[in-house]
């Protein structure tokens, strides 16, 4: 199993305290994501998006969970055999984990090349699989882990927290 | 914090047979039926008049400013909304018409269609000059920017930070008149002539507006009334005939898009309040980012669909092209205006988010909010029939944890525990 870890410098002391201190979520809730089915993909991420502006979180971190959960998303819509979102809610941040049903990543590292696809002719046509997605992600998240094999299922794990400067 | 907000809508309740249909197609979630009676939120309005249209029994009304009004004033100029000459046959003239607005009591007739030739030269400039803030989005329709406001904060620095059409024509022309006629600019009444109640709300408390000059908005309705009236005593004027009708295309958002693109951007018209919540959560995922420019109109096919016109939108929109066809851009006071914009005159104020959708201060309040609306959401049978008078079950769960409603207004709940059914 492959594994890639990107923590945002200046939460890595936060991201560590989170991982030790083996807190409950206050909120949980769990997505079905289907494979190709471009129709719905995002309403899971629109659906927790809400909820956090219902939450009272700052628009700018609202922007970049719906980037991330967005590009995850399709991630799993347009690549995987499909999967699930699962969202967990704390009072400073939101964890997410997005598990598909394989066909898993050779190699994660070129995953994360801007620009890099393996995405197939009929994917890119439909304006997606420019090979922008994990970029994008790891741009907008405070902490991405990645594990994941070719035959295997791949998780991602995110976490944003709300307050972007703590 | 309790800012009061002006509405173009009036509640007739004794007229209120508690059907609901209101606020079922409200897009906010600003409407309930309580005992029998529609109730208005007034913080989540956003004058979109959905449910003016969706009433049978004539107990939500538009509200406009009475003709009577201009007498208060001195010198009395009538700026027309794009969308006005598309409601009148072709053969009933522009002069004809303006003579009629003349007989009714107005010393000026302006055109905001004459505003439209340096308008798309200034858009074009701010979009050049705010290139970080891609895609800019159009903030000339005011349900629009009071529904993004409300729903979608983080996209209010997108906004155009520009004073719309008839706004910078009332400033322009207040000054002009008040030098010209030798009259205080409070002497000098400015008045809208507008096709939509979000119009006549932008009219007296307008967002972001450092200087407000427009004194009050008359329907279209309202005119459309007084001109038939007056039409056969007035005389046509070939003289008066007005050439700058190319602006008119304003009313259509397709053609505002059109316009504003120079070859060089990518624009983008979306009209219809849903297709506009759809594409604006789009733009906030960054789905849709290949856009310069984005024209957003709650009405649908922009202004030419407003409530408050006669001719129904399609008729109107037809006539507008007709119109407009082989027709160029004039100039008028495009250089003064010019000079002005860059000068900051018409800048507004940041556009300020209202917050309503936050259920807490304290997150973790508003988390075991979030929570206990969860479970009341699972006990409703999820029908969203709304005959509780909230508009989905999901609304009735969020009204029950504010104190706002109980299980019991559930009448689906009500007849299964008569039942005795679980």
């Amino acid at each position: 199993m492959a594994e890639y870890w990107y923590v945002r410098p200046e939460k890595e002391e936060a991201v560590n305290f989170f991982f030790n201190s083996g807190r409950k979520p206050d909120y949980t809730q769990k997505f079905e994501i289907n494979e190709k089915d471009f129709i719905h993909t995002g309403r899971a991420t629109a659906e927790m998006k809400l909820l956090l502006k219902r939450l009272g979180v700052e628009a700018t971190v609202l922007r970049r969970f719906a980037i991330i959960g967005y590009e995850a998303e399709i991630n799993i819509t347009a690549h995987s055999r499909g999967g699930e979102m699962i969202c967990n809610v704390y009072p400073d941040l939101v964890h997410v984990v997005f598990e598909d049903k394989g066909p898993g990543m050779k190699d994660i590292e070129q995953s994360m090349t801007p620009g890099f696809s393996t995405a197939d002719q009929e994917i890119r046509e439909l304006g997606f699989g420019a090979g922008l997605g994990l970029p994008n992600i790891k741009k907008n998240t405070d902490m991405m882990h990645i594990t994941s094999a070719e035959n295997s299922n791949t998780v991602l794990e995110i976490i944003v927290f709300f307050k972007e400067n703590e | 914090m309790n800012k009061k907000y002006f509405h173009a809508i009036k509640l007739i309740t004794s007229n209120c047979t508690g059907c609901t249909k209101c606020v079922r197609v409200c897009p906010t979630e600003a409407l309930r039926v309580r005992n029998g009676k529609v109730r208005l939120d007034e913080k989540r309005c956003i004058d979109c008049g959905n449910c003016i249209t969706a009433c049978d029994f004539d107990a939500i009304r538009a509200v406009s400013d009475k003709l009577e009004m201009i007498n208060k004033f001195q010198y009395k100029i009538a700026i027309l909304s794009t969308a006005f000459e598309g409601q009148f046959p072709r053969r009933i003239s522009n002069s004809k018409i303006n003579n009629a607005l003349r007989h009714i009591g107005f010393d000026a007739i302006v055109q905001e269609s004459s505003l439209i030739n340096i308008m798309i030269k200034i858009i074009r400039d701010y979009i050049k000059t705010h290139s970080e803030l891609k895609p800019i989005i159009s903030s000339h329709c005011p349900t629009v920017v009071r529904l993004i406001q409300l729903r979608f904060p983080s996209l209010l620095p997108n906004l155009l930070h520009v004073e719309a059409p008839m706004r910078i024509l009332a400033m322009f022309l207040k000054e002009k008149f008040s030098q010209e006629q030798n009259l205080n600019e409070s002497e000098i009444g400015v008045f809208t002539i507008v096709p939509s109640i979000a119009n006549v709300t932008a009219a007296h408390q307008p967002e972001g507006t450092l200087k407000n000059a427009i004194d009050g908005a008359i329907s279209i309705r309202d005119i459309f009334g007084k001109i038939i009236e007056v039409l056969p005593s007035v005389k046509q004027n070939k003289s008066n005939e007005i050439d700058h009708v190319r602006g008119m295309g304003w009313a259509i958002s397709n053609i505002q898009a059109e316009e504003v693109n120079d070859g060089k951007l990518k624009t983008l018209a979306v009209s219809g309040i849903q297709n506009v919540i759809e594409i604006l959560a789009k733009i906030e995922n960054m789905q849709i980012d290949k856009y310069d420019y984005v024209v957003l109109n709650n009405c649908f096919n922009g202004c030419v669909g407003g409530t408050l016109n006669v001719e129904n939108s399609f008729v109107t929109m037809s006539r507008i092209l007709d119109l407009i066809r082989n027709t160029s851009y004039k100039e008028y006071y495009d250089k003064e205006i010019f000079t002005m914009y860059k000068k900051g005159s018409f800048n507004v104020k940041p556009l300020e988010p209202r917050s309503i959708m936050t259920l807490d201060k304290d997150i973790k309040t508003a988390l075991s909010k979030i929570k206990k609306i969860d479970a009341i959401t699972r006990k409703l049978p999820g029908l969203d029939c709304s005959a509780c008078g909230s508009p989905t079950c999901r609304v009735l769960a969020e009204d029950i944890v504010a104190g706002k409603a109980s299980l019991s207004d559930c009448i689906i709940l009500q007849r299964k525990q008569k039942r005795g059914e679980k």
